[in-house]
């Protein structure tokens, strides 16, 4: 009965290689070299195999669903470090995602294009990273995102206010009991500032059924039929929202094809959208549609022309007096929406969240002093790095502010330890802050 | 009067590549030198050396039971000093089996005693091939006082490194220093690497001084002439290192500490701890909680060719032991043209006038002096100058001449 909004992260970082401290400086390791571009890449290797065992099966069995069920609709949201990687290594990847776009039913997200930590360390990084991955997302897929959401989720009072800086029209979070209290994830919140913007908050526990526990033999929902999980579904009422986000390695990679995951997806889609009452929707979707309600016709014919690329073109094109007229509407119209918009419910979350571990905080990435000193290091060399003009330095400086880097230095070993260790290419948090000093070192030099 | 041809029989428990300290470099520099002094050599270790050397005899001591296969014993059966073997300059399979180190302090004894009934065993039945007996370090002492009451010939246990040494809080293994002192009080002579550790016997160990001979160890020449410079890498920075193992011994904290203070005046300066120990990880946090992150990197275990390239680009080495005998590595960076700043309490400090000498713990004193090294050139290269001529004098031949010296005072004592 309720709606589905669904969306799948899709991210690989460029992992370090082995870096000696004897390399400081020297050529082998400057360039793309810290990422190892050559025969014995790790980087190129994973990604292989996860596109063999989700990426590859996952958007396949997406675009036949696409074709064959038409009230399917879902949302992406693509690091701009995973396309790189899917264009060099597994160009099938970009081929379907592809296929995805020009379906037009598939929203694609915007985020950081390094997956990183920028927005809570300089709002310019932030807002250029954003912008680099959007440009790459036109030149792919053809396509503007609309919708925001950060890397792992993370989301503050601030973060809001930035994302609403770069014009998008919502976020998407985790509802987080110590800010959400006992409010449902199931509507829509704003955040708390001056110039509110949408939340779109995900729903854990149905999420993590499916991410988590679908394979979990001890779990008492195991196993866990199409049939079951929409009874779970439907508990709803119609005018919820049910925000099932999840890793799209979830498919096939992180349950195995031999869990029957992939059965499990395709008669889910079937069995929701059998019921005509259910309704599978996109972000931008629930955003429309929040604004929908008590909508006037103007409104309705300035969105008409909002939502068309080409706008700006028609604008030039017809003048300024046409223009001019246009511009009243859609100012007119922002008006309103914002007064809609400002009528939600506020989620006030003053410390940043995200969706990682129990405590749904950034100490998967900031806690101890490995990873509070190294994002202390990257962040100072900024101004550095930018005015060195040098693209391939930025570029890798960038490339060493994904948050896997931080990831892979926790060292808390509660039950999170275990999530740590299985994505973690190396043996240890030591090694991991071990390596990525030297990388910074070697910047240092490099800027020397 | 001497006999022209003299033989001693000398207990050992490693020997390069197998070693995991400087037991084993010393006893192979010893024994190279000794034995161009017309005397024979037995040498018992708790292995088999496959090959065995041409300078002297090597007796396998080890136990078939030693190893689980049943194969021949080849490598020690524990690493007597560390944990990870930073010094060790055998391939990654070696260190990697080093999970023997682990052994439980009872495993550790009983290991220690059948190597003692072995020696007695094989040595014993060789008794008219030597005269005298030599032993190193606690893990031969148990060996040399049982084979000195089956023959009766006089012992020398030299000792290379104490358990007050290797744990400087004093909460070292009671059975290993029980073990060292009882080897010292039915040594004849007792042989102590340093002034500094000739004083902890006495101190520590109540030992008689008059029955402590310092001799200093001696270091070989490089075989190649050393490449100093800044070519190696990070050439842009002036780089200080740390090499040893990573424990509290070695004072690694006050390398770490001193950083902080050089960086407040020389911003770019890189430091690079080199080696492995138990406390790798804690020095980790140490590092980045001072925020010292790529200013201080970790690189790991070295060895050879790394090494010497460590000590080749090194523009200063620090060695802030809070405890050292010796200190064999501070004289192998000075043979490569870096200036040594050494804590007062490391043995080698009493050979190498011309290297810097501070108190482990004044880091302040340290920082400053690293500054005053890095700022000034000409004393740089001074310091660098005066250090070869003391590394002259510091020669395994002066070592073996004492040594054999005290080998016939010994025996006539005796």
């Amino acid at each position: 009965m309720p709606k589905i909004c669904l969306y799948f992260q899709l991210h690989q970082p460029y992992r370090l290689r082995e870096l000696e401290v004897f390399e400081l400086g020297s050529a082998a390791v400057s360039g793309k070299q810290y990422f190892a571009h050559n025969e014995s890449d790790d980087n190129r290797e994973i990604f292989c195999k996860v596109a063999q065992k989700s990426y590859i099966p996952m958007l396949t069995v997406l675009c036949e669903l696409i074709e064959h069920e038409p009230r399917f609709t879902f949302a992406l949201s693509t690091s701009g470090v995973f396309l790189e990687q899917a264009q060099q290594y597994e160009p099938r990847v970009i081929e379907l995602l592809q296929r995805l776009a020009r379906s037009q039913r598939v929203e694609f997200l915007a985020e950081t294009y390094y997956h990183s930590l920028a927005s809570l360390y300089s709002q310019a990084e932030f807002f250029a990273q954003v912008r680099q991955h959007e440009q790459l997302l036109f030149e792919l897929f053809g396509v503007r995102p609309t919708v925001f959401r950060n890397t792992e989720l993370i989301y503050s009072n601030h973060i809001g206010w930035l994302v609403a800086q770069l014009g998008y029209t919502a976020v998407l979070t985790e509802a987080v009991p110590r800010y959400l209290g006992g409010r449902p994830k199931t509507t829509v919140y704003r955040s708390h500032t001056d110039e509110p913007i949408p939340l779109l908050l995900k729903h854990a526990e149905l999420s993590d059924d499916i991410a988590f526990r679908f394979s979990n033999k001890g779990w008492h929902g195991y196993p866990l039929t199409a049939e079951k999980y929409l009874d779970w579904v439907e508990v709803y009422r119609e005018d919820e929202l049910i925000n099932l986000f999840m890793d799209f390695e979830t498919f096939g990679e992180h349950q195995w094809a031999d869990t029957g995951i992939f059965d499990f997806f395709r008669h889910f889609v079937a069995h929701f959208n059998s019921r005509k009452w259910n309704s599978f929707v996109t972000p931008s979707q629930v955003v429309a549609q929040l604004h929908e309600k008590n909508a006037a016709p103007t409104h309705r014919l300035s969105r008409y022309f909002s939502r068309q690329p080409q706008l700006v073109t028609l604008q030039t094109w017809l003048g300024s007096t046409f223009g001019t007229l246009l511009e009243k509407i859609a100012s007119k119209h922002q008006d309103h929406k914002q007064a809609q918009v400002q009528q939600l419910p506020v989620y006030d979350v003053p410390e940043p969240i995200s969706w990682a571990d129990v405590d749904r905080d950034l100490t998967a990435w900031r806690d101890n002093a490995l990873q509070h000193d190294s994002l202390r290091v990257i962040y100072e060399l900024s101004s550095q790095v930018l005015q060195s003009n040098d693209r391939q330095l930025i570029e890798d400086w960038r490339r060493l502010q994904t948050s896997d880097h931080f990831y892979y230095m926790c060292t808390k070993w509660a039950a999170d330890g275990d999530v740590h260790a299985y994505f973690s290419p190396y043996s240890s948090p030591h090694e991991a802050y071990r390596r990525y000093a030297i990388a910074l070192a070697d910047l240092q030099e490099r800027l020397l | 009067m001497a006999p022209k041809s003299s033989g001693v029989l000398m207990i050992g428990w490693e020997y390069p590549p197998h070693n995991s300290g400087g037991l084993g470099v010393a006893c192979e520099g010893m024994t190279k030198a000794i034995s161009g002094l017309n005397t024979q050599i037995y040498f018992t270790l708790p292995y088999a050396l496959p090959g065995g050397l041409s300078h002297m005899q090597v007796l396998d001591c080890s136990d078939p039971s030693w190893s689980a296969t049943g194969e021949p014993v080849n490598t020690p059966p524990f690493q007597a000093y560390d944990s990870t073997s930073s010094q060790s300059q055998v391939p990654r399979k070696f260190v990697a089996s080093h999970e023997l180190s682990a052994l439980p302090q009872s495993e550790m004894e009983t290991k220690v005693g059948e190597y003692a009934h072995l020696v007695a065993e094989r040595a014993g039945s060789l008794h008219q091939s030597y005269e005298v007996i030599h032993a190193h370090d606690w893990m031969s002492f148990p060996a040399a006082k049982q084979l000195k009451e089956k023959t009766g010939k006089p012992v020398i246990v030299h000792v290379h490194s104490t358990e007050y040494d290797r744990i400087p809080s004093g909460n070292g293994s009671s059975y290993i220093m029980q073990t060292e002192y009882d080897g010292m009080k039915i040594a004849d002579q007792v042989v102590a690497v340093s002034f500094y550790t000739k004083q902890l016997l006495t101190q520590k160990y109540n030992i008689d001084p008059d029955k402590i001979s310092v001799i200093h160890n001696g270091i070989d020449p490089l075989h190649s002439y050393p490449d100093a410079g800044r070519h190696h890498f990070a050439s842009k920075r002036p780089v200080i290192v740390f090499m040893g193992r990573l424990t509290a011994q070695k004072g690694t904290e006050y390398f770490i500490d001193l950083a902080r203070q050089v960086l407040a005046k020389i911003p770019s300066a890189l430091f690079v701890v080199a080696g492995s120990g138990d406390m790798y990880h804690e020095l980790l946090f140490r590092a980045a909680g001072k925020q010292l992150t790529a200013s201080v990197l970790f690189s790991g275990f070295v060895r050879d060719a790394q090494r010497e390239k460590l000590l080749d680009r090194a523009d200063i080495f620090v060695m802030p032991s809070v405890s050292e005998p010796f200190g064999l590595v501070a004289l192998e960076a000075a043979q490569r043209h870096t200036p040594v700043i050494l804590s007062r309490s490391v043995g080698a400090s009493e050979v190498m006038a011309s290297s810097i000498a501070v108190d482990f713990w004044d880091v302040h004193k340290m920082s400053s002096v690293i500054v005053e090294l890095l700022n000034n050139r000409q004393y740089h290269a001074s310091v660098v100058e005066r250090q070869l001529d003391d590394l002259q004098h510091i020669t395994w031949d002066k070592a073996a001449n004492r040594i054999v010296k005290l080998y016939r005072s010994t025996f006539l004592g005796g």
